[in-house]
C-alpha cells in the first residue's frame, strides 16, 4: 500500500497563482512555479493546479507555466480546467503534468475518459467530481466550478467514471468547502468503495480532519487556503499524521 | 564521464526527467534516433504508456535492434518505470510481444487484492548492496504502475503493494527503476545520481580527469 498523500491545490489564473476573497476579488499568490518550489521543499506529496480561466487564447500561456513548474518540482503534479479534448490533454502532458483533471467535458461527453486512458493510460486520468447533498439524488454531481446542478447522482457517476478508465477521483464537497467543518466522512465511505485511489476535497479546517478522511478510506487529502495561508504548515500536518500511525512520507 | 544519451521516442514526457539532470548537474542530448546518441556515455530510457505501444516507438525510430549491441558493447543503459520494464523479457500487458531481454524475468499485474494502477509513494527495502545504490534502504520513492516485475536475483530494491515486486534492478552494465526517481522528491534525485554517477555520467560534484 502507498502512503497516504498530502496534496496543495492552486488556482491559476493568466499564469499566476491567485486566491479568491470573499468569491470576487482575487488576491495574487506568485508564479505557479515559484508556489510549486515551495510546496516541494515543505514535503506536500504532489500538487494539483486548477486554471479557474482556461481558454482557448490562453492555452500557450499554460502550457510555459505547466513547463516552468516540471522543471522545477522533484514531485508529481496535476493540471486541470478546461480540459475537453485528447489535444488539450496532450498538449498540458508533453509540457510536463503527469495527470491531467477533466471536470464538465467528461460529464457532458463522457468518452472524453475513454479517449483519455486509451490515449495516455488511466493514471493520467484524474476525474475531478464537484458534489453537494441532496434530497433524491443522494450527493448530486455539479459542473462548471458547482454553478450547474445536473441529474447525475454521485455514486454513480463515480462507477461510471471508474468504468470509462479514470485512474483516481478527486472528490469535492460543495456543501464542506470552505467552511473548515471537516471532510463529508459519509461521501467518503461510499466513493471509496471504487477500485481507483480518491484524493478528498472539501472542508478541511484542522489537522483531525485530514485524520478522518483518510481513516474514512481516502488515499489522499486535499485543501488550499489552510496550506496556503500557513494556517497548518505541511510539516506540521504530516508529523501529526505519522504519529497517529497512518504511513506517511517524511 | 561523458554525456548522457536521453531516448525520446513520444512515450512520456521528458521535461521532469531534463529538469531534474540539469538540478543535479548531468549534461545529456535528447536522442530520437540511435544517431543522435552521445559517442559514450549512459543512455536512459525513460518511458510511460503502453509496452506495446512503446516497443513499437523504439522500433520504429531504430533503438530496439540497437539497444543490445551498445549494451554488449559495455555501454551503461537505464530504464525508468516503463523503461525498466522494456528491458525485461516480456510483460502481461502485451502477450506474444518480446520485451528486450537485457533482463531476466516478466513482468506481471498488479493485484487482485490492492488498488490498481499503484499511485504514490512507497518506501523501498534494499534486496541486495549494490555500489549503484548505497544507502537505498528507506527511501521514499515515487510509483505510478499497474505491471511490475517479479523480484529475482537483480533486483537491488523491493517494494510491496499487496506482493513485493522490483523496485530497481541491476545487470551488468544495465539497471532500472520502476518508481519515477525524478518525481521522488530529495530521495529520489539523491538515488539518481547515485545510479547515474556510478553509471559513468558527468557530473560536476565528481570531476575526473
Amino acid at each position: 500500500m502507498p502512503a497516504k498523500r498530502v496534496i496543495p491545490c492552486l488556482d491559476v489564473k493568466n499564469g499566476r497563482v491567485v486566491k479568491g476573497i470573499q468569491f470576487k476579488q482575487l488576491r495574487d499568490l506568485g508564479h505557479p512555479a515559484e508556489l510549486a518550489r515551495r510546496y516541494d521543499q515543505e514535503g506536500a506529496d504532489e500538487l494539483v493546479f486548477l486554471d479557474i480561466a482556461a481558454s482557448l487564447e490562453n492555452r500557450g500561456t499554460r502550457e510555459a507555466w505547466v513547463r516552468d513548474v516540471a522543471r522545477e518540482l522533484s514531485i508529481p503534479f496535476t493540471v486541470g480546467g478546461g480540459v475537453s479534448s485528447v489535444d488539450d490533454a496532450r498538449s498540458l502532458l508533453r509540457a510536463g503534468a503527469d495527470k491531467v483533471a477533466v471536470n464538465t467535458a467528461a460529464a457532458l461527453r463522457p468518452e472524453l475518459v475513454a479517449e483519455l486512458a486509451d490515449a495516455f493510460g488511466s493514471q493520467c486520468v484524474v476525474a475531478a467530481v464537484d458534489v453537494k447533498r441532496d434530497a433524491d439524488l443522494g450527493w448530486r454531481v455539479y459542473l462548471k466550478g458547482g454553478t450547474a446542478p445536473t441529474e447525475l447522482a454521485a455514486v454513480e457517476w463515480l462507477w461510471e467514471l471508474n468504468d470509462l478508465g479514470a485512474g483516481e477521483i478527486l472528490l469535492t464537497s460543495m456543501d464542506r468547502d470552505g467552511t473548515g467543518d471537516g471532510f463529508d466522512l459519509p461521501l467518503l465511505d461510499l466513493a471509496s468503495e471504487l477500485p481507483i485511489p480518491l484524493i478528498a476535497s472539501g472542508g478541511a479546517g484542522q489537522e483531525v480532519h485530514f485524520l478522518e478522511a483518510l481513516e474514512h478510506g481516502a488515499d489522499a487529502v486535499l485543501a488550499a487556503t489552510l496550506f496556503h495561508e500557513g494556517i497548518l504548515p505541511i510539516p506540521r500536518l504530516k508529523a501529526y499524521l505519522a504519529q497517529q500511525g497512518l504511513s506517511i512520507r517524511i | 564521464m561523458s554525456t548522457l544519451t536521453l531516448i525520446d521516442y513520444d512515450a512520456g514526457n521528458l521535461a521532469s526527467l531534463e529538469g531534474a539532470l540539469e538540478r543535479l548537474g548531468f549534461s545529456y542530448v535528447r536522442a530520437a534516433s540511435p544517431d543522435q546518441a552521445a559517442a559514450s556515455g549512459p543512455v536512459v530510457l525513460p518511458g510511460v504508456g503502453h509496452f506495446e505501444t512503446a516497443q513499437r516507438s523504439l522500433r520504429e525510430r531504430g533503438w530496439w535492434s540497437e539497444l543490445p549491441g551498445l549494451v554488449a558493447g559495455g555501454r551503461p543503459l537505464l530504464g525508468i518505470c516503463l523503461g525498466l520494464q522494456l528491458l525485461a523479457e516480456g510483460s502481461e500487458e502485451a502477450p506474444g510481444i518480446p520485451g528486450l531481454g537485457l533482463i531476466p524475468g516478466l513482468v506481471r499485474r498488479l493485484g487482485p487484492g490492492v488498488k490498481v494502477p499503484n499511485m504514490g509513494w512507497c518506501q523501498a527495502r534494499q534486496a541486495r548492496p549494490h555500489p549503484a545504490l548505497p544507502d537505498a534502504s528507506g527511501a521514499w520513492l515515487y510509483f505510478v504502475h499497474s505491471y511490475a516485475l517479479e523480484p529475482t536475483d537483480d533486483t537491488l530494491l523491493v517494494a510491496e503493494h499487496g506482493r513485493p515486486f522490483a523496485a530497481a534492478e541491476a545487470r551488468g552494465s544495465v539497471m532500472g527503476f520502476q518508481p519515477h526517481p525524478e518525481k521522488s522528491g530529495p530521495d529520489g534525485l539523491r538515488l539518481l545520481r547515485a545510479a547515474l554517477t556510478w553509471m559513468g555520467a558527468a557530473a560536476p560534484e565528481a570531476p575526473c580527469s
